[in-house]
């Protein structure tokens, strides 16, 4: 996968899912974002990995 | 709740309560205060507790009140110290190829959430958290723990809104990385 406008590598989506955590994203990050993870099966499961360490975090010391 | 009993409730979390304030606070007197006022706060206040939550899940709630404003108090310094980790070398290249591509793709961590139900799994993940620099760690424990927005840690900390976003990046990436040698990879095999 190169690098261009829509085409993101994981480096860069890795970013924006950190990102979304913390901010809703502008339209071009939300396409890009949304389209890599459609296409990489390794973001989309560090996508799910994050969710759950948000999950984690909440509970710690309950 | 009666001032005897709550004591003793209070004794045995007292460990948990410093572990917690530590992580947070990277700062052992200031965690030794917090949970000290935490204690006189609880036990003042014993005649509010309504015994509609669990005892701990009350005075974590108390002891994270004291840290946010052990956090304001102490706010100034920590923030110095903020800047200067966002301004470090560290970028995660360890983990990328120059082209932005994994150089180790992500392990399946199965059904995550049956972790939650193992105390083990918490001593893991404060030990990861344990292991972040110390601004990393604190900017991402005021975020996932304490709940604070992304622009009021900024404000509070005084750091740029990209500083703070690196910051919790960085945080979560090697986060995901320690809890997947320490606890995933070994759950998987086991």
């Amino acid at each position: 996968m190169t690098k261009g406008w829509l085409l993101i590598p994981c480096r860069n989506a890795h970013e924006l899912l950190s990102r979304r955590m913390d901010e809703p994203l502008g339209g071009g990050d939300r396409l890009r974002l949304w389209l890599h993870l459609r296409i990489c099966g390794a973001c989309s499961r560090v996508d799910r990995q994050m969710d759950f360490m948000r999950q984690a975090m909440r509970q710690l010391g309950k | 709740m009666d001032a005897d009993s709550l004591s003793r409730s209070l004794d045995g979390m007292r460990t948990t309560l410093l572990k917690i304030a530590r992580l947070q606070l990277r700062n052992d007197s200031w965690a030794e205060d917090v949970v000290s006022e935490t204690m006189l706060a609880a036990i003042e206040g014993a005649a509010s507790f309504t015994g509609n939550s669990q005892v701990k899940t009350w005075v974590v709630g108390i002891l994270k009140h004291k840290i946010v404003d052990q956090l304001r108090r102490g706010g100034r310094e920590v923030s110095v110290e903020a800047q200067m980790e966002a301004a470090g070398v560290e970028t995660l290249d360890e983990l990328y190829q120059p082209n932005g591509h994994r150089l180790n793709p992500p392990l399946d961590w199965g059904d995550p959430e049956a972790s939650l139900s193992r105390s083990q799994f918490f001593e893991v993940l404060q030990a990861c958290v344990e292991r972040l620099p110390a601004n990393m760690g604190r900017i991402f424990m005021m975020r996932e723990w304490l709940d604070y927005e992304t622009d009021q840690i900024c404000k509070e900390l005084d750091i740029t809104s990209t500083n703070c976003f690196v910051l919790l990046h960085r945080a979560r990436m090697r986060l995901r990385e320690c809890l997947e040698m320490t606890w995933f990879a070994k759950e998987r095999v086991a």
